[in-house]
């Protein structure tokens, strides 16, 4: 599944992405505008219920669930987040 | 054997509209030939650009006062006869970016202004990736002097440069520069361009300069 961790600061998201590279496909992106308003970064990555914890060790405050949905092959790809506990 | 043919009747639509309307066609296939009928030249222009990003063939251009009917016969990578869409691939061609002016992005540097280093290149990696969700694409980005940086190997920005280049985005990195760094052989996407074309590029449409 694909999560988005949200950490307490750009650093931390920063440090998190160094310390999780190589275990896990991780992507450093700003924080979706529907999981937050203000600028930041957050890590996108490709993981399953380990990867989670995992996630949360590294200091991740909160964790989204995405979820990409396309009408058909020529729609735009929209994508919905849900808070993953 | 004559063609199956589609028609797309765009007249009296506003932009975007024709183009989104001729990407709907071709991402549903199903013909050989593609016509769309516009009234107004920038129309015209914007469909018959779309199609040449989507890797269409213009078979023509039929002009009759304001009106024009142009036909577009898809490219490779778009289902063309019914019977072809049954062996298609599972994953669908990704759809063509959606082509809003024609802009060009103009970078020339590694990372976003100037203050600390690892904030710039994080910040130039995040607005990348932004690129790539957004609805309309760019029509290319232009990499020059530490900008070239990105698009070589082992660069962190590569993988979002690759995205854009699937979504049609072209990517011009400078010669000169790529030479300077010794990082010629190392360019891992996009092609090499000059000074000329991408001076003439930068005078023609829109450019935004990061």
């Amino acid at each position: 599944m694909d999560l988005i961790a949200t950490f307490p600061s750009s650093q931390a998201a920063l440090r998190a992405e160094q310390a999780l590279k190589g275990t896990m496909a991780v992507e450093l992106i700003p924080v979706p505008r529907q999981i937050r308003g203000d600028c930041g970064f957050c890590l996108l990555v490709q993981a399953g219920a380990d990867g989670a914890i995992e996630l949360r060790r590294c200091g991740a405050q909160e964790l989204w669930r995405v979820t990409t949905t396309q009408a058909d092959p020529s729609s735009r790809k929209v994508k919905s987040y849900e808070r993953y506990s | 054997m004559s063609d199956i043919r589609r028609t797309v009747d765009a007249r009296g639509q506003a932009c975007p509209q024709p183009v989104i309307l001729t990407r709907k066609a071709l991402a549903e296939g199903g013909f050989d030939l593609l016509e769309v009928i516009v009234d107004d030249a920038s129309s015209q222009e914007n469909v018959v650009r779309f199609a040449q990003y989507a890797k269409c063939e213009i078979a023509g251009v039929e002009e009759d006062g304001t009106v024009s009917r142009i036909l577009i016969r898809p490219g490779a990578a778009a289902p063309r006869a019914p019977e072809a869409r049954v062996f298609a691939a599972p994953e669908p061609v990704p759809a063509p970016a959606a082509v809003g002016p024609d802009t060009t992005v103009f970078i020339s540097s590694a990372g976003i202004g100037t203050g600390d280093e690892q904030l710039a290149a994080l910040l130039m990696r995040a607005f990348l990736y932004t690129l790539t969700e957004a609805e309309a694409a760019p029509a290319r980005i232009i990499l020059m002097n530490g900008g070239v940086r990105l698009a070589v190997e082992g660069s962190e920005a590569l993988v979002n440069l690759r995205r854009l280049t699937d979504r049609g985005v072209e990517i011009l990195a400078c010669g000169t520069c790529l030479e300077f760094y010794q990082l010629k052989d190392a360019l891992a996407v996009g092609r090499v361009s000059n000074m000329y074309e991408i001076a003439g590029l930068l005078l023609q449409g829109r450019t935004l300069s990061i």
